[in-house]
């Protein structure tokens, strides 16, 4: 079973992402930070993974449908912009006891890695999940190289 | 003191081995036409793989998450960093458990806990004298 997101392991594991931006807001980094670099967790949630022939990236847009998320790439920067209704319209009857789920406009970019083939780049939306496949260039992939005896 | 320190020590590593990290999904929850509505966002998560469940008033949501990935798959960045939704409420007496309805679409799961008759909100005339 490869549905195993806990390959992606790098770092804290997500629950303790408020401790972290707790601290973020107290404690201000002082290093430069990307230029585009939003607060982790920012939404929708990217991840990026990598094999041999391709990069893909996971965009984490629950409630959104394939039409409704806007995926655009410049040089090596995917975007991924869109905007989410709120769930239910406001009535004058309703009480809302939490009101964590983010919408509205949403836009956000990552930097990929360079050598993609963006002419045959593949995306396709599940469970609200957009999955964004960007195939190497040929020229890119790992190679196997024959060692000859001499 | 010394009886702590021994304590503390040799768990440390036990306890990071069951690493079944899970994530909190973002929910908001309102009351409208006698019934509670909790909706939460599950990207990932599809019908088969939700499971909710009402014990003992507490209310659990759980979602596994299922992507598909290739083998060999190597991360470069990664935010969601679990394969789990889940989170629990506790519910009031007033919620009649046994008439929850969900639904998920788009990885966004939509609950209606409807009040019990008995809860209902009553208006109450005033009567002119």
């Amino acid at each position: 079973m490869f549905g195993d997101l806990r390959r992606f392991d790098i770092g804290r594991p997500q629950g303790l992402d408020w401790v972290r931006q707790l601290m973020d807001e107290v404690f201000p980094e002082g290093g430069p930070a990307d230029i585009r670099s939003v607060p982790r967790g920012s939404f929708p949630m990217i991840n990026v993974g990598r094999t041999d022939e391709a990069v893909r990236v996971y965009v984490f847009a629950a409630g959104l449908s394939a039409g409704e998320l806007d995926v655009s790439l410049q040089d090596n920067v995917l975007t991924v912009a869109g905007r989410r209704e709120p769930a239910a319209e406001e009535k004058a009857q309703q009480t809302h006891f939490r009101r964590e789920r983010p919408h509205g406009e949403f836009s956000r970019s990552v930097a990929l890695p360079d050598g993609l083939d963006i002419e045959r780049a593949e995306a396709r939306f599940r469970n609200g999940v957009c999955e964004i496949v960007l195939p190497k260039r040929e020229e890119l992939k790992p190679r196997r190289i024959e060692v000859q005896a001499s | 003191m010394n009886d702590i320190t021994k304590h503390e020590a040799p768990r440390e590593p036990a306890e990071r081995e069951p690493r079944l990290e899970t994530l909190l999904p973002p929910v908001d929850i309102f009351e409208e036409d006698n019934a509670l509505h909790v909706i939460a966002d599950m990207p990932g998560v599809s019908r088969e793989g939700l499971h909710i469940e009402v014990d003992n008033n507490v209310l659990s949501l759980e979602g596994e998450v299922q992507l598909e990935m290739p083998e060999g798959m190597r991360a470069l960045y990664a935010e969601v960093r679990a394969q789990r939704f889940a989170r629990r409420f506790t519910l009031s007496q007033e919620i009649d458990a046994d008439a929850i309805e969900a639904r998920i679409d788009n990885g966004v799961l939509h609950l209606v806990l409807p009040k019990k008759e008995v809860h209902r909100r009553r208006r109450i005339e005033v009567q002119t004298t």
